[in-house]
């Protein structure tokens, strides 16, 4: 939800229906998800502004029309024009080229933590659920203790603590974000190690880590999948509320939450500098929950109206 | 109930043990000498040595943990190495302002939620629900920053309404007090509420659907009296369980609405500190913060426990 670090909270997927039973045909099967997700109704929007999110931080040194850094001091809080299309700020930069070099910051930062989140905690998960008895049961009580802080405030000391910079950040949402995709693991673990065909093929002799590769993970994977693209939104958000704070990537660096800070002292004189990021931020982070909306309406059929 | 509480309090003791352990842990994660890092390096070396010798930091790791976790069953959460206050007579001072904040926020999001919520599902697909539906797509996607920043444009620099910052304590001067408290609690109060609008209308579709309902139809009861007598009360319970999830949410928001509207809360509290390099403070305030949102979900779980009674007898 708005600003804070929301999203820990896991999603509304259904386990025992996302599960999938063998299938005639793998490709013909990945070809039904994409195009069950592209029916959605707000998909395509939100699939075509991911993808000029994506560009934008590839090639932001080719499209930015202007140096992000480069200090204009003729030329500051200049109004929106040809040559500056979202103006200028306090020190003369160009706003548009900050926004598109702030798309890197964004996108490294909801895909690295969601990464760190997604391997830290599907690991832990697996191991809990695999172990049972006192090992899951401290497991667990620790992911709770985690899952007992405010996100924002856990996110916050931690990153107080790893010191400012885009690797705190990354890290602290990382560590914030674990423990969704630990319980969600876990839970996969337990309900399909129950199922019939991993009872057969624990009799056949499997090892423990064969089953939990050739059976486990490919099962878990479309609750994981569901829950990690939207966490991508929300960890993009996150970013930007520890930058706006001043946490996160440092001065001169553009960042859409520094950005943001920044130019608040200048709302009334421009407030482009303020909206010029906001916009970027707001509509993709809409964007990346369309996407992910999508994702979820099609991987798991019970929740497709 | 009496067992549900006691089987409750039970699980939360693990917890509050890992997470003081976790909220310990957090100064020695400082890359290099926290000492170092709190202080500047002009600081005379024997402060520095007083200080560490102070938070124990030259004992063995467990030690400083006994020690630690004494003190804070006596109820001694630490000083600020800034101006040597306890802890808690810093959080004390600063506690006003954010409840008040957020008891306001948590009833405006309410007082928009309720009716959005009930009328977005009593007709569905109407222009009501799709304007109820993109509220809420707005409110969750909307960064709280962002949005105090566009009501401070709109109703503090362009039509010059509100107060853009500061605060007024409501209960020495009500008027100026609601009037500094407005901006803050409306930016707060709208994410919660797309979020409660959201829960609530998925929640009455859920109930609209059942057999009861359609008994209750049946019977001829007007579509007013359905939804008060049988819906309503049904569709509750998982907007009980939202608002309880939504705490840490709300607190954290209320750390980024204090910074934006200079409010003297706990949520300004933790930023300062955190800039300050003020550990033994950040330590202090987040342990609290944590204790503060686990007795309020516990609160919450029992809430759930009283409204539900199948749940107390599982």
């Amino acid at each position: 939800m708005g600003g804070s670090i929301p999203g820990s909270g896991i999603a509304d997927v259904a386990p025992a229906v996302v599960e999938r039973m063998p299938a005639p045909r793998a490709h013909d099967r990945r070809w039904a998800v994409v195009r069950r997700a592209a029916a959605a109704r707000l998909a395509p929007f939100g699939l075509a502004v991911t993808v000029i999110a994506v560009v934008a931080a590839l090639f932001a040194p080719i499209l930015s029309p202007h140096d992000p850094l480069k200090q204009d001091l003729a030329n500051t809080l200049a109004t929106p024009s040809r040559a500056h299309l979202l103006g200028t700020d306090n020190v003369g930069r160009d706003v548009l080229s900050r926004v598109l070099w702030g798309t890197r910051v964004s996108l490294v930062a909801g895909l690295g933590s969601v990464a760190i989140a997604v391997a830290a905690g599907s690991l832990l998960g697996l191991a809990a659920g695999y172990a049972g008895g006192q090992v899951d049961g401290l497991m667990m009580r620790a992911m709770d203790a985690v899952l007992s802080f405010p996100p924002l405030v856990l996110a916050l000391a931690l990153g107080a603590v790893l010191g400012a910079g885009l690797v705190g950040v990354v890290i602290a949402l990382g560590v914030v974000y674990a423990p969704t995709f630990a319980r969600l693991m876990r839970g996969q673990v337990l309900t399909i190690s129950g199922r019939e065909y991993v009872e057969a093929a624990r009799a056949l002799g499997s090892s423990g880590w064969r089953i939990a590769w050739r059976h486990v993970l490919p099962n878990a994977t479309a609750p994981i999948v569901i829950q990690a693209s939207l966490s991508v939104a929300f960890a993009i958000l996150a970013e930007a509320s520890l930058s706006f704070l001043g946490l996160g990537v440092q001065p001169p660096a553009a960042s859409w939450g520094s950005m943001i800070n920044a130019g608040r002292g200048y709302l009334q004189q421009a407030p482009w500098i303020v909206f010029g990021p906001g916009a970027a931020l707001f509509v993709t982070v809409v964007g990346l929950n369309f996407v992910g909306d999508a994702l979820r309406d099609a991987l798991d059929p019970r929740l497709r109206a | 109930m009496g067992r549900l509480i006691l089987r409750r309090l039970l699980a939360t003791v693990p917890v509050l043990v890992l997470v003081t352990a976790g909220v310990f842990t957090l100064i020695h994660l400082t890359p290099g000498d926290p000492i170092d890092v709190m202080m500047a390096e002009s600081v005379d070396p024997t402060v520095k040595a007083n200080l560490r010798r102070e938070l124990g930091l030259d004992r063995p790791i467990y030690v400083q943990y006994a020690a630690w976790m004494g003190r804070l069953l006596h109820g001694d959460l630490g000083r600020s190495i800034r101006n040597q206050e306890p802890v808690i007579e810093n959080v004390g001072r600063r506690i006003r302002p954010s409840v008040q904040l957020a008891a306001l926020a948590m009833a405006i999001s309410l007082v928009i939620a309720t009716p959005v919520g009930i009328l977005s599902a009593a007709r569905r697909n109407g222009p009501i629900d799709r304007v109820g539906t993109s509220f809420a797509l707005f409110g969750i996607c909307m960064p709280n920053f962002l949005l105090a920043l566009l009501l401070i444009f709109l109703f503090g620099v362009k039509l010059r309404w509100l107060p853009i910052s500061g605060y007024t304590d409501p209960l020495e001067d009500p008027t100026q007090g609601l009037r500094s408290l407005v901006l803050p609690a409306v930016t707060l109060g709208l994410a919660l509420a797309a979020v409660v609008t959201r829960t609530l209308r998925s929640s009455m579709l859920e109930a609209l659907s059942e057999d009861y309902v359609r008994t209750a139809r049946a019977k001829g009861l007007s579509e007013a009296r359905v939804i008060r007598g049988h819906v309503l009360k049904n569709a509750l319970i998982p907007v009980v369980t939202v608002l309880g999830l939504q705490l840490g949410t709300l607190i954290g928001g209320a750390v980024i609405t204090e910074y934006v509207f200079a409010l003297p809360g706990v949520g300004r509290l933790v930023v300062d500190a955190v800039f300050a390099r003020d550990y033994p403070l950040v330590q202090g305030v987040v342990l609290l913060i944590a204790l503060g949102f686990i007795l309020s979900n516990l609160a919450v779980d029992l809430l759930y426990g009283w409204i539900d009674p199948r749940i107390r007898y599982r």
